[in-house]
């Protein structure tokens, strides 16, 4: 099991009835279907069946090479082969075309077909069933006609809203209401996407509807970041940075080459690029490279109705709502209005009546540690970053200042320990 | 007290009997619709009472499939379509789905032509009668709820024992009637033979076997209820056939002896009228129209479901259209131009009609092979599986089935053979 493959995710009925080779490169069969133990959120692959009417089957670990258009084993085939175990269940005769049914037992939709993925667990690849196709397009599959609609978005559902199966015949059950890769957290689609190759991805991304595939894109690593948007075409890609926090968007641009950063910046929208470049200017692990552009300020006659009013809105996302800033007319960083002031305060009064003055600010050329110090001491979800004069230029989010912290957040349990950490973050205190 | 214990055990019974009741008979009812009723009236009226002897053996036969169905349904609590698509998967289902929308699309014209030619009966222009009735069967399962449209269905069940009194306003000779019942008359006349054919064929249907599985399912039934569950399929499948006789009997004892040939129902109503009395004639038209709207709306419903459901996309009329498009527009598309057809002028009904019949015959044998395989495997039925004697019936049952409809299949396309 070292060499895996050129393909990393495939659909079962793209595998299935391919040739079979040995180690010699003499033909054993071909696959019939797939043995899958299901003892975690994703079944695993232990083995193929390689010919009708043999109920024994290659197991997983005498393949050497798996892809869409043969399979090649690392043995010089025999027929001392395994049976299949109690715990393990055919892909194709018992997964393959079954109802979903949804959390109040109503039917929903088939399994049209099955997406398998190679996953990297320790030193070790394993093969796991990703998600099931639920949509057109695996249906047509099957049938070879997906060329039909190749325009469609997939209809995928991720594997581990699905239960175990409790007996063969049942039919399978999801644990949440409606279940897909949308409704991922983006982080954890981020983590699916940072797995997948170039195709996959461009796949999934396209399957994926716009808000979406932001988010997940925002989520990922800065590596996963730039491969995207080197393998997107310009007008694509501008438009993605374009609606991507300008901090994300300057870290990308920062990463391509001159060239191409500078033809996608002129595709742009003016204003939007014109922060970004300002974001770009700042050198690496200083707070002007960390920080966005996006914040919420208001003048300080501005009353508390008025700007609960402006809010609505404007629907800030989550990491900005949090604190309002209040500026003069230079944008003269004044104080800061909490969320929580704001909203339990007079409809009539002014923000400049409630506003602390005293706000804790860092310059846009302070090192990273002096950022994660006051964010530390000051126990803030955002900090605001100003220049000489006290504009008010961006703010660093805490969820940023986390990721210099633990820069090697890479998979699902590291994120789960990421949710629970910032939880303490969550609580405010004025 | 001997009594009063006996009548304690059967309380019970009863009560889980009634409970149980409606899958079988729905669709036993629905089975005497529009292009049934025609079928029986031209056998009375074209052969007497010589076909009748075939009302037993296709009686039982409707039973050993239906009864089939039923079983699986309670075991697995799956449809037929589900089975098969498990089972057989996407490319089977597919073609057994297309063919099963061509046969039902035919029917539904059908029905909409049933209710055109009652319309007649009752001098109603059919381009006011048809959009009206296809527009309410329409409303009723978009906007009503299902346990309504169900309970109206099976009120509206009731109103084929109309047959009953027309066929005894006719005043047959009942000694011939049980004669011809018990002896059969057998002819190689091709006519014979191709009217043979259409009774079987209009009798055992392929949406039948959907729809009492999905039926059984829908109510809940499992393997513990199963036995009142094959009483009720034994009780419909002698509903329908003993209504069936009922109509064959009414025709041959007015149509027949007086000589008079009827290419339609709607010639059989008119022909009823002078001779039994005004009110046959009503009574006729009353059963057409009831039987013609009550599978009208639950064909199209039907195979809607089936056909979404087999191909995983979202159905059942508890969900929105929003949440089910495909089942709604396909719902929809098969209402408007099952009536639409109808109220073109000179529209090829007779060749649309062919052609879903010609569906229907080469589905059937399909479907009952599909079945005959499913209801043997061990890993689906367990030990509900068919015994040694009840898979000889079955077999032989769907031996001649099959043979029957492919030589019914034959005489549709090339209708010269047998002239």
């Amino acid at each position: 099991m070292k060499r895996i493959t050129s393909q990393r995710e495939f659909f079962f009925s793209q595998t299935l009835g391919k040739p079979i080779y040995d180690r010699n490169g003499k033909p054993v069969g071909r696959l019939r279907d797939i043995a899958v133990r299901w003892d975690n959120h994703y079944p695993r692959v232990t083995g193929i069946k390689f010919a009708k009417d043999v109920q024994k089957h290659i197991r997983i670990g005498q393949i050497e090479q798996w892809d869409e258009r043969s399979i090649r084993l690392n043995v010089v085939f025999t027929d001392k082969l395994q049976h299949l175990t109690e715990e393990e269940l055919y892909v194709g005769k018992w997964l393959l075309d079954k109802q979903i049914i949804d959390t109040k037992g109503s039917k929903l939709v088939r399994v049209n077909d099955i997406m398998l993925a190679w996953i990297e667990s320790g030193t070790a690849h394993e093969l796991i069933l990703l998600a099931v196709d639920v949509g057109v397009r695996g249906l047509l599959r099957r049938i070879g006609m997906e060329t039909l609609v190749k325009g469609q978005p997939q209809n995928l559902v991720d594997w581990k809203y699905i239960k175990p199966l409790e007996s063969k015949m049942d039919n399978l059950r999801l644990t949440l209401e409606h279940p897909s890769l949308k409704d991922l957290h983006p982080a954890d689609l981020a983590d699916i996407i940072e797995d997948m190759d170039s195709i996959s991805r461009t796949h999934l991304l396209a399957g994926l509807d716009r808000q979406t595939a932001i988010e997940a894109l925002t989520e990922a690593d800065l590596d996963t970041q730039v491969e995207i948007i080197t393998d997107m075409d310009s007008t694509s890609a501008s438009e993605m940075l374009a609606d991507m926090p300008p901090d994300e968007a300057a870290d990308i641009l920062g990463e391509l080459p001159e060239e191409k950063s500078s033809e996608l910046l002129n595709l742009m929208d003016k204003d939007e690029a014109e922060d970004v470049r300002e974001l770009m200017e700042y050198e690496e692990n200083t707070a002007g490279a960390l920080m966005t552009t996006e914040f919420i300020s208001f003048p300080a006659d501005t009353t508390a109705e008025d700007c609960i009013n402006r809010l609505r809105e404007l629907k800030p996302s989550t990491e900005t709502i949090y604190y309002l800033y209040v500026i003069d007319h230079a944008e003269v960083l004044m104080g800061v209005v909490p969320l929580r002031d704001l909203i339990v305060a007079q409809p009539q009064t002014e923000l400049g009546s409630i506003m602390r003055s005293r706000v804790a600010t860092v310059r846009g050329d302070d090192d990273l540690r002096k950022v994660q110090e006051t964010v530390t001491k000051y126990d803030l979800l955002a900090l605001p970053v100003v220049d000489e004069q006290g504009v008010l230029l961006g703010i660093i989010r805490v969820d940023d200042v986390m990721e210099t912290v633990f820069p090697d957040r890479g998979g699902l349990e590291s994120f789960t320990d990421f949710m629970t950490h910032s939880k303490s973050w969550m609580r405010w205190k004025p | 007290m001997k009594t009063f214990k006996k009548f304690n055990l059967l309380l019970p019974s009863l009560i889980l009997f009634l409970a149980i009741m409606g899958p079988g008979i729905i669709t036993a009812n629905v089975d005497n619709d529009a292009g049934g009723i025609t079928t029986y009236s031209v056998a009375g009226a074209s052969f007497g009472l010589k076909l009748l002897w075939i009302f037993i053996p296709m009686t039982l036969a409707l039973i050993v499939v239906q009864e089939m169905c039923a079983r699986m349904g309670a075991v697995t609590g799956k449809g037929l379509s589900d089975l098969i698509r498990e089972r057989f998967g996407v490319k089977v289902i597919m073609f057994v789905m297309a063919a099963l929308l061509l046969a039902d699309l035919g029917n539904t014209v059908s029905e909409f032509a049933g209710v055109a030619a009652s319309g007649e009966i009752f001098n109603i222009s059919k381009y006011i009668l048809v959009p009206i009735v296809a527009f309410l069967v329409w409303f009723i399962v978009i906007k009503g709820s299902y346990k309504m449209v169900e309970r109206v269905f099976l009120v509206a069940s009731a109103l084929y024992l109309c047959y009953i009194p027309s066929a005894i306003m006719a005043k047959p000779n009942w000694g011939v009637v049980f004669k011809a019942m018990v002896v059969p008359s057998f002819s190689f006349s091709p006519v014979y033979l191709a009217m043979l054919i259409g009774l079987i064929g209009t009798t055992i249907a392929p949406w039948m076997q959907f729809y009492i599985q999905s039926a059984v399912v829908e109510k809940g039934i499992t393997a513990k209820d199963y036995a009142y569950s094959r009483t009720d399929v034994i009780v419909g499948c002698f509903m329908t056939d003993i209504i069936a006789v009922f109509i064959v009997v009414a025709c041959a004892a007015t149509l027949f002896v007086h000589n008079i040939q009827i290419a339609t129902a709607k010639d059989a109503a008119i022909a009823l009228q002078p001779l039994a009395g005004r009110w046959a004639g009503l009574l006729f038209g009353f059963g057409l129209l009831n039987a013609s709207v009550f599978s009208a709306s639950i064909l199209p419903l039907a195979t809607s479901y089936y056909v979404c459901e087999a191909l995983g996309f979202e159905a059942g009329i508890d969900k929105t259209w929003s949440e089910a498009p495909v089942f709604y527009w396909l719902y929809t598309s098969l209402v408007v131009i099952g009536a639409g057809l109808i109220l073109i002028p000179n529209a090829p009904l007779i060749a649309i009609m062919l052609w879903s019949q010609v569906a229907n015959g080469v589905l059937l044998p399909f479907i009952l092979i599909f079945m005959l395989i499913l209801i043997n495997n061990k890993d689906i039925m367990g030990r509900f599986t068919n015994s040694r004697v009840f898979n000889a019936v079955s077999w032989a049952t769907t031996a001649i089935m099959i043979a029957l409809t492919l030589l019914l299949v034959v005489i549709s396309v090339f209708p010269q053979l047998l002239a």
